[in-house]
């Protein structure tokens, strides 16, 4: 009996990151949480590999982070999209339209 | 953009490392409380919390790590870490970073001063504008396959006015003349140039204004330094009048400090377009000119060509075997400098290969100490280059140390070496450390590391754990191989060190042998007074020489002074003319052969003054006068060459000095060697001041003293003045002249000594390092050869012979090597054969006595092991 595997999809998890952070100002957690929760369960986010990814979209001039409160009045680091941000969201997305809808057209083929 | 970014953030959290650390761990804890939290939200107690959280998110400390591991600023910061290592490991090896660095920063000093000079002289570009347009003419003679700097007036003139390429042509000539100011007279370096010449240069005046084709022999253009010395500026030396020949000449403009040329000239005299000299067998000028933009230094000496053979055809007497090259200036004033710059170049070459080898020699010890460590890490799955990278980083680091301290080495022996510079070495003012020399020294240093660490990493590279760890060298089970490729590195290095020192030996055998040469006349205590009397007409000049004689009666009543005389041509001397002769009653002439001689214009009482013997007939008198019959005396060699056995006396010679007039031979007197003691002795052609008064104008006062020459300098000065101050004065002594004339010679033998030297010690610190680690490895084995009743003689003889062995060796391949670098310094030697067997025999035995004394200590070290503590040792 295997674990479903609950790992982003290659590739996706920059795109992943933008959209949700796209919603509002999330830290770390706020991402992983939101993620799964959208995905139910489906995806689950390593905080490993976040925390670099959120390191690398921001120096890409992609997030804007900065250090506030959380709602339980924890100092926490929130990313914001920025707007470069926005335009890559955009364009990862469209990217990933395309390459999904050709892979369930593929996949719907029929002999 | 992100480029950017990625660039700043990095290295703000290079500068704040600690604060980023922070921040990390920060949103780290922050994480995974919140995932703690979210669980006990869901019921969980803060324990099961906790652990749920661990086990959905994994271990925090992994989680920190990896998101602190994200920038390339990590991997500088673990290059840091590597190289902090390398300099703690060299720490606590001083006595090998000590070693290595000393001997790096001799190879790399010795690299960078003279690398300074070839970059200064011979690379940088000259301080003119658009420098690599500037040529120079030179006049080639097919028949002889001679080329002489010199151009005749009619042939420049001609190359300007046919000429498209070229954008301006400049004819000057000059030297050292009698300046006059109001009221002395100084000795400057004067050019007298053609209008031309600023637009060759490209020059604007930095006050007054440059002169015209109008001004010729009216104004004169200074240079800022002498309008600082003589006039206290620049703006007040406009408008004033100089004296130059008697005539006077007007300051037109002063040019800025930087430009000197050519030869350090101060003061640019103007003379007509138009050559005043119409002879074209008469090399009066030297020419310089500007290519227009765009065109090649190849296009330019076609159309010249075209020119050359127009002008063949046009002039077939006079021209018919001349071409006219145009020379780059770089090259026309580098020249011939540059045989001794690569010489050198590649004499510090060679030292630095010593001092790499010597580099190699120490690491590759250390590393075979560190054989274990290294099998060790490579059991434990080190990767190749994990285990190159500590060995090639420790040289690095040494290499840069050593870089470094090469550069402060080199700073006072560029000083030294341009103090040393003799005055033949062009642009030596120019030469100075620069950002070039410092990024070719940086390059050495870089170099000088992957050489050095290349035996030794790629040994590491190839230690076979299981083998290595077999082997215990303490116990006397060394591998073969290591000693062999130390033992190899020993004798390249004697090798090299020997083409040194065969090198050094040849140069200071010919300084030796010119030093002791007979010049044909007595240097010691001979006074030179240089002396340039003011005369531009044919009254001048006869007044000139009436004054120097008075000035000779008069130096003779000088105490100190025991005989006075004047000569134009004086032997190592500035001034002097030579050219063809004939005779009348001489030997017979082959048609085309005319005989050549130098020629010199004397005083009575020359020869007796500088002790060249009369060896026939008599010296000049006062009856040889200009009205009297024209007198000539003659060198023991031009007697030889033109009279074979027929008696010189009486017969009749003639020269086209400055008249025709045949002249009586009424002397022979012994030869000199004329420029320097590399000379020859050869055919002279002496004739009496009074009688040549064009050419005893500008003289030396040549004066034998009994006490020191120098100390009668102010009152000779004196005197001089008392008669005609206007006659410009310069003083210096037959021996300095001397010393000058060998300047090139002993700066080369000085230096490659110097260099041979430090090659030397590399070498012994070679052979020494060699049988001290052999010696330390072979301990125990020597303990028990002891211990079992082996002679401390043999011990020791053992050591020796194995030095000496690697010696021979060295000395034997050095040989073959010399044979192949000796031909670089024929040109460079005077009287001594490339293949000397002096200096053969004494470098070789040099060498075998340096290694022999390098491996003393060892061998006594090695003669006085205790047996019992070698066996117990461990």
């Amino acid at each position: 009996m295997t674990d479903p595997n609950t790992d982003v999809i290659q590739g996706t998890l920059d795109m992943l990151i933008l959209k949700t952070v796209s919603l509002e100002p999330m830290h770390g957690f706020g991402i992983a949480r939101r993620v799964e929760q959208i995905s139910r369960g489906v995806f689950k986010m390593n905080p490993g590999s976040l925390l670099t990814a959120l390191q690398r979209l921001e120096r890409a001039g992609w997030l804007d982070a900065e250090w506030r409160q959380t709602e339980n009045s924890r100092r926490a680091k929130f990313y914001t999209l920025t707007r470069a941000g926005k335009k890559q969201l955009e364009n990862e997305t469209a990217d990933w339209t395309r390459r999904a809808s050709a892979i369930a057209r593929l996949l719907k083929a029929e002999a | 953009m992100s480029l950017w970014r990625q660039l700043t953030y990095g290295l703000r959290s290079l500068a704040r490392r600690s604060k980023r650390n922070q921040d990390v761990a920060d949103e780290v804890e922050q994480y995974f409380e919140e995932a703690t939290a979210a669980w006990v939200a869901r019921g969980l107690s803060a324990e099961e919390a906790r652990r749920a959280a661990r086990l959905e998110g994994g271990n925090m400390s992994v989680v920190r790590e990896r998101a602190r591991s994200y920038g390339w600023e990590n991997a500088i910061e673990a290059f840091c870490g590597d190289l902090r290592f390398a300099g703690r490991q060299l720490l606590k090896h001083p006595a090998f970073t000590l070693t290595a660095t000393f001997t790096l920063a001799l190879g790399i000093g010795a690299n960078t001063a003279i690398f300074t000079a070839v970059q200064s002289i011979l690379l940088a570009p000259l301080p003119y504008q658009s420098p690599d347009r500037l040529t120079v003419l030179n006049t080639h003679f097919a028949d002889i396959g001679r080329t002489s700097p010199r151009v005749t007036g009619p042939d420049a003139a001609d190359v300007r006015g046919q000429m498209t390429d070229l954008e301006a042509v400049s004819l000057y000539s000059g030297g050292q003349l009698g300046v006059e100011l109001h009221d002395h007279a100084v000795y400057t370096m004067l050019t007298f140039v053609d209008a031309d010449f600023w637009r060759v240069f490209n020059l604007q005046p930095v006050a007054g204004r440059l002169f015209t084709d109008a001004d010729a022999h009216r104004a004169a253009l200074v240079s800022e330094q002498f309008a600082r010395d003589n006039f206290g500026g620049a703006q007040a030396a406009v408008g004033q009048i100089l004296r130059v020949e008697n005539e006077p000449i007007e300051i037109a403009g002063v040019l800025p400090a930087a430009f000197d040329f050519p030869a350090r000239t101060q003061v640019w005299e103007a003379r007509p377009l138009l050559p005043e000299s119409k002879s074209r067998t008469a090399f009066n000028y030297k020419a310089v000119g500007r290519l227009r933009p765009g065109v090649s230094f190849q296009t330019a000496q076609t159309e010249l060509d075209a020119v050359s053979r127009r002008l063949q055809i046009a002039y077939p007497a006079e021209n018919r075997n001349k071409q006219i090259l145009a020379v780059p200036l770089q090259k026309a004033l580098t020249g011939n400098a540059r045989p001794t710059l690569l010489l050198l170049w590649a004499t510090v070459g060679f030292i630095l290969l010593i001092a790499c080898v010597n580099v190699t020699h120490l690491q590759l010890v250390r590393s075979m100490e560190r054989q274990r460590e290294i099998a060790i890490r490579k059991a434990l799955g080190s990767s190749l280059l994990q285990v190159m990278q500590p060995v090639i980083l420790e040289s690095l680091l040494v290499s840069l140390l050593g870089a470094v301290a090469g550069v402060m080495l080199a700073y006072p022996a560029i000083r030294l070496l341009v103090a040393m510079a003799p005055k033949e070495l062009p642009r030596s003012s120019e030469i100075h450390l620069n950002g070039w020399v410092l990024a070719f020294t940086l390059g050495l240093g870089v170099l000088t590391a992957l050489v050095s660490s290349m035996l030794p990493a790629l040994r590491a590279a190839k230690v076979d754990p299981a083998e290595a760890l077999k082997h215990d060298a303490s116990r006397g089970m060394t591998r073969r191989g290591a000693a062999r490729l130390r033992d190899g590195l020993v004798i390249s290095e004697v090798a090299a060190t020997f083409v040194l020192a065969v090198g050094a030996g040849l140069l200071l055998h010919t300084m030796m042998t010119l030093a002791s040469r007979d010049m044909g006349y007595q240097t010691r205590r001979l006074l030179v007074v240089d002396a340039d009397a003011p005369a531009h007409t044919e009254q001048d000049a006869h007044r000139a020489v009436e004054q120097f004689n008075r000035v000779f009666a008069q130096l003779a009543a000088v105490p100190g002074v025991e005989r006075v005389a004047g000569i134009m041509g004086l032997p190592t001397g500035d001034y002097g003319s030579n050219g063809y002769y004939q005779t009348k009653g001489g030997l017979p002439v082959p048609p085309g052969h005319n005989p050549s001689s130098v020629f010199s214009v004397a005083s009575p009482g020359y020869f007796q003054t500088l002790g060249i013997p009369i060896q026939r007939g008599r010296d000049f008198n006062a009856q040889d006068t200009y009205e009297s019959p024209f007198t000539a005396v003659i060198s023991e060699s031009l007697a030889r060459q033109s009279f074979g056995t027929i008696d010189p006396l009486g017969k009749q010679i003639q020269c086209g000095l400055d008249s025709d007039k045949w002249m009586t031979v009424v002397g022979v007197v012994g030869d000199v060697r004329q420029d320097s003691p590399a000379d020859a002795p050869g055919p002279a052609l002496y004739m009496p001041m009074a009688q040549h008064p064009f050419y005893a104008n500008q003289i030396h006062v040549v004066l034998r003293t009994s006490v020191k020459p120098l100390t009668l300098m102010n009152g000779v000065k004196e005197k001089i003045a008392q008669v005609n101050p206007f006659i410009a004065l310069r003083f210096t002594t037959m021996d300095e002249m001397m010393n000058e004339s060998m300047a090139v010679e002993r700066f080369r033998a000085v230096l490659i000594s110097s260099f041979a030297g430090v090659g030397l010690l590399l070498a012994m610190l070679g052979v020494y390092g060699t049988m001290a680690y052999s010696v330390a490895q072979q301990t125990f084995e020597i303990g028990i050869r002891i211990a079992f009743g082996a002679e401390k003689g043999v011990i020791l003889r053992t050591v020796l012979q194995h030095a000496a062995k690697l010696a021979c060796c060295g000395i034997a391949a050095g040989l073959v090597l010399s044979l192949i670098f000796a031909r670089m310094v024929a040109s460079m030697l005077v009287g001594v054969r490339p293949m000397d067997p002096v200096s053969l025999g004494l470098a070789s035995s040099l060498l075998l006595l340096t290694a022999l004394a390098a491996a003393l200590a060892p061998g006594w070290k090695a003669m006085r092991i205790e047996p019992m503590a070698a066996l117990r040792a461990e």
